[in-house]
């Protein structure tokens, strides 16, 4: 080993810190204790004590009734709240299952996450679920695919009772998955997305008081190469786009809404400092940011929370059991980080959908860290170690030199357009690699203590192989059973409102209780928005 | 120069693999043509119009989608060879395997795929001269 030591994103790492490595304004940042701002040191004064942390998975597969199945699995592991993966071929691109596009790959249909044609599939999955005494997020992590997915499970909500006040869970939306890191075959414009998530936003204010409307996945876009600044700056900057579409439209204040807009997501990888630090200078940064920007000064409206997701990309194919020691160190640096919910990448994920016991392993990691470890006693345990300061300080400086290059290139949706992003993230995967390649980076049994894995070997999840022929029999008994004229009604009504001013939400509600399929929605935004030319088609 | 096609078989966008092998095959003096998310009809009329050499196969979904591209090609291209890369579990590998596909997973390193290239590419079909190394042969 040389003596040159750097973190994941390139910070000159030293042997030892002291006390003149943290600068003054840690030293105050620190004095003001957690649930204060700027909130160094947590959203909440009491963090885990008076809140533990949400175990919060991705799940779903195959048929409706398998994702129920799984979901329910999960609930009683100890989740604490569900998240509804979508079948990735029809969702992400709003096709039905008879779109060409996805007949020719029918087989792939249920792979990912459940097929979900309309809301009659959402009543199978959630059927035996109490949506109001949990915390869901329903789908949508596609922008396109947001509005469907919350209607959908509203709209059961509705027909359960429910009042819609009552619901607390999140949307996604995410700018990240749509267009950095999954970049999907057919996708209305950015601009367009950022309306419908304006849409969202506002109809939460109205009517879902206990729902974060859209959560900004930087996870996608460290995932997709971002390093550690450029994941901060580039939620940042998407925020900074939400909040200036919303402000402009009139109806709410920057400190209204700002709220709202400060659920997000972070990847955390393997660089166990580097990341702790980052949710730590995330917080600071987001108070921060308000202030200057918005002379928002409500304590409330500047607390940031945070999901976390552990990296799927530090997983190895090799010698997959490995992965549960790194879910297990990825996990406990986004707990000393100070998350809210948290996610840990399941071991077999290099290898295919995770099964239920790699899925039963997250939920354990957690529950060990949770009950085992003490560390869920003292909020920011590691605050004040010099090394941390100095690398949040550090990181938190050259996130806003980031965050002032991305205004340069005139924001977040030009960013993006224009393909800065994506470069930016391509050239550092290609790094990345390269460092593994050529040794300098040691990654256990990829390019170090590699061995015969014969007798280790797992199978890795196989799912269902009926999904398709399932869901095509359920969208032609949508079709036949539904009232044909209201659900003609309901999309024209849809495109009119999509062509207007008008919040678009309130129609999709109408839509999906008319037995709208997700393809037919797809039809009216490719007419009403075309589709986006990404900057890259790899 | 060698010409490769690259393309995803799944309808799933992820691209952080297939934009590292393109990038280490063309450094490496290769034509690559990237097809993205792509029918199995568009990967064999690609590989025949774009007179390819090589098909490179990412695969985010199930083996039998593959598999139907694997046949179509060797109707359409019977000369064209094949490897494949993604998220591929342990005994989805060994049945590509056993039809003559080597397979990439994650963690492969980049100069293994780049000398496969130049291997595969050097029995395209009018250099091929051993027949019992050709894709279809090795399915027996």
């Amino acid at each position: 080993m040389t003596d040159d030591r750097r973190t994941a994103s390139g910070i000159p790492v030293k042997g030892h810190y002291g006390p003149d490595d943290v600068p003054l304004s840690a030293r105050e940042a620190l004095a003001a204790g957690p649930g204060r701002t700027p909130f160094l040191r947590g959203a909440y004064e009491g963090m885990y004590r008076t809140k533990p942390w949400r175990i919060f998975q991705l799940s779903g597969f195959g048929n409706p009734a398998d994702e129920r199945e799984r979901l329910l699995f999960l609930l009683r592991q100890g989740e604490g709240g569900i998240i509804m993966e979508h079948d990735r071929n029809t969702a992400d691109h709003l096709y039905n299952v008879d779109h060409p596009e996805v007949v020719a790959r029918r087989e792939d249909v249920g792979l990912t996450g459940a097929v979900i044609i309309g809301v009659r599939d959402y009543e199978t999955i959630l059927e035996g679920i109490p949506i109001q005494d949990i915390y869901t997020h329903p789908g949508g992590a596609v922008v396109q695919h947001a509005p469907f997915a919350l209607a959908c499970f509203w709209t059961v909500a509705e027909r359960r009772g429910i009042d819609l006040h009552r619901l607390a869970g999140t949307g996604q939306s995410d700018f990240f998955l749509t267009y950095v890191g999954c970049i999907t075959k057919q996708q209305i414009p950015p601009r367009a997305g950022l309306r419908l998530n304006g849409d969202i936003t506002e109809f939460c204010l109205d009517h879902l008081p206990r729902w974060v409307p859209v959560s900004i996945a930087g996870y996608n876009g460290a995932d997709s190469g971002l390093s550690a600044p450029d994941e901060l700056a580039t939620v940042f900057a998407t925020a900074v786009e939400y909040l200036d579409a919303l402000a402009e439209r009139g109806r709410h204040e920057p400190q209204e809404l700002s709220h709202k807009v400060g659920g997000v997501n972070f990847r955390v990888g393997m660089d166990f400092f580097e990341d702790i630090a980052k949710l730590r200078a995330a917080r600071k940064m987001w108070a921060e940011l308000l202030e200057r920007r918005y002379g928002i000064r409500d304590e409330k409206a500047r607390q940031l929370r945070i999901h976390v997701v552990t990296a799927g990309s530090a997983l190895t194919y090799q010698q997959p059991f490995n992965n549960i020691a790194r879910g297990t160190i990825m996990a406990l640096a986004s707990v000393l980080g100070g998350v809210q919910s948290l996610g840990v990448a399941c071991y077999d994920e290099a290898l295919s959908i995770p099964s239920e016991h790699a899925h039963q392993m997250s939920v354990r990691i957690q529950q060990i860290l949770q009950h085992e470890t003490g560390i869920d006693a003292v909020a920011d345990p590691l605050g004040g170690s010099y090394y941390l300061e100095a690398l949040t300080s550090e990181l938190e400086a050259r996130a806003w030199e980031s965050f002032d290059e991305i205004e340069q290139q005139g924001g977040f949706i030009e960013a993006l357009d224009s393909g800065w992003l994506h470069r930016r993230a391509a050239r550092r995967q290609s790094e990345q690699w390269d460092e593994v390649e050529s040794n300098s980076r040691l990654i256990v049994g990829v390019n170090c203590h590699e061995i015969d894995e014969t007798p280790f070997e797992i199978d890795g999840f196989q799912g269902t192989t009926d999904a398709w022929d399932q869901a095509m029999a359920r969208l032609a008994d949508v079709r036949s059973s539904r009232d044909g004229a209201a659900a003609r009604r309901a999309l024209h009504e849809l495109e009119r409102v999509c062509r207007s001013e008008e919040n678009i939400m309130v129609p999709m509600m109408q839509a999906v209780d008319a037995d709208v399929t997700l393809g037919e929605i797809g039809d009216v935004f490719r007419d009403v928005w075309g589709d986006w030319e990404p900057p890259i088609r790899p | 120069m060698s010409r490769v096609i690259i393309a995803k078989t799944g309808l799933d966008g992820h691209w952080r693999g297939t934009l590292l092998v393109s990038r280490a095959l063309r450094d490496a003096g290769f034509e690559v043509i990237m097809l993205g998310m792509a029918r199995g009809a568009d990967i064999v009329s690609a590989a025949v119009d774009e007179d390819a050499d090589l098909v490179g196969l990412n695969v985010g979904g199930r083996v039998e989608v593959v598999e139907r591209i694997l046949d179509d090609l060797a109707v359409a291209a019977p000369g064209v060879a094949v490897f494949a890369g993604g998220v591929v579990p342990p005994w989805v590998r060994r049945r590509l395997e056993a039809r003559g596909v080597e397979v990439y997973p994650p963690g492969s390193k980049l100069a293994d795929i780049v000398a496969a290239a130049r291997r595969l590419t050097r029995r395209s079909p009018s250099t091929a001269s051993e027949p019992d190394e050709t894709p279809q042969d090795r399915d027996e």
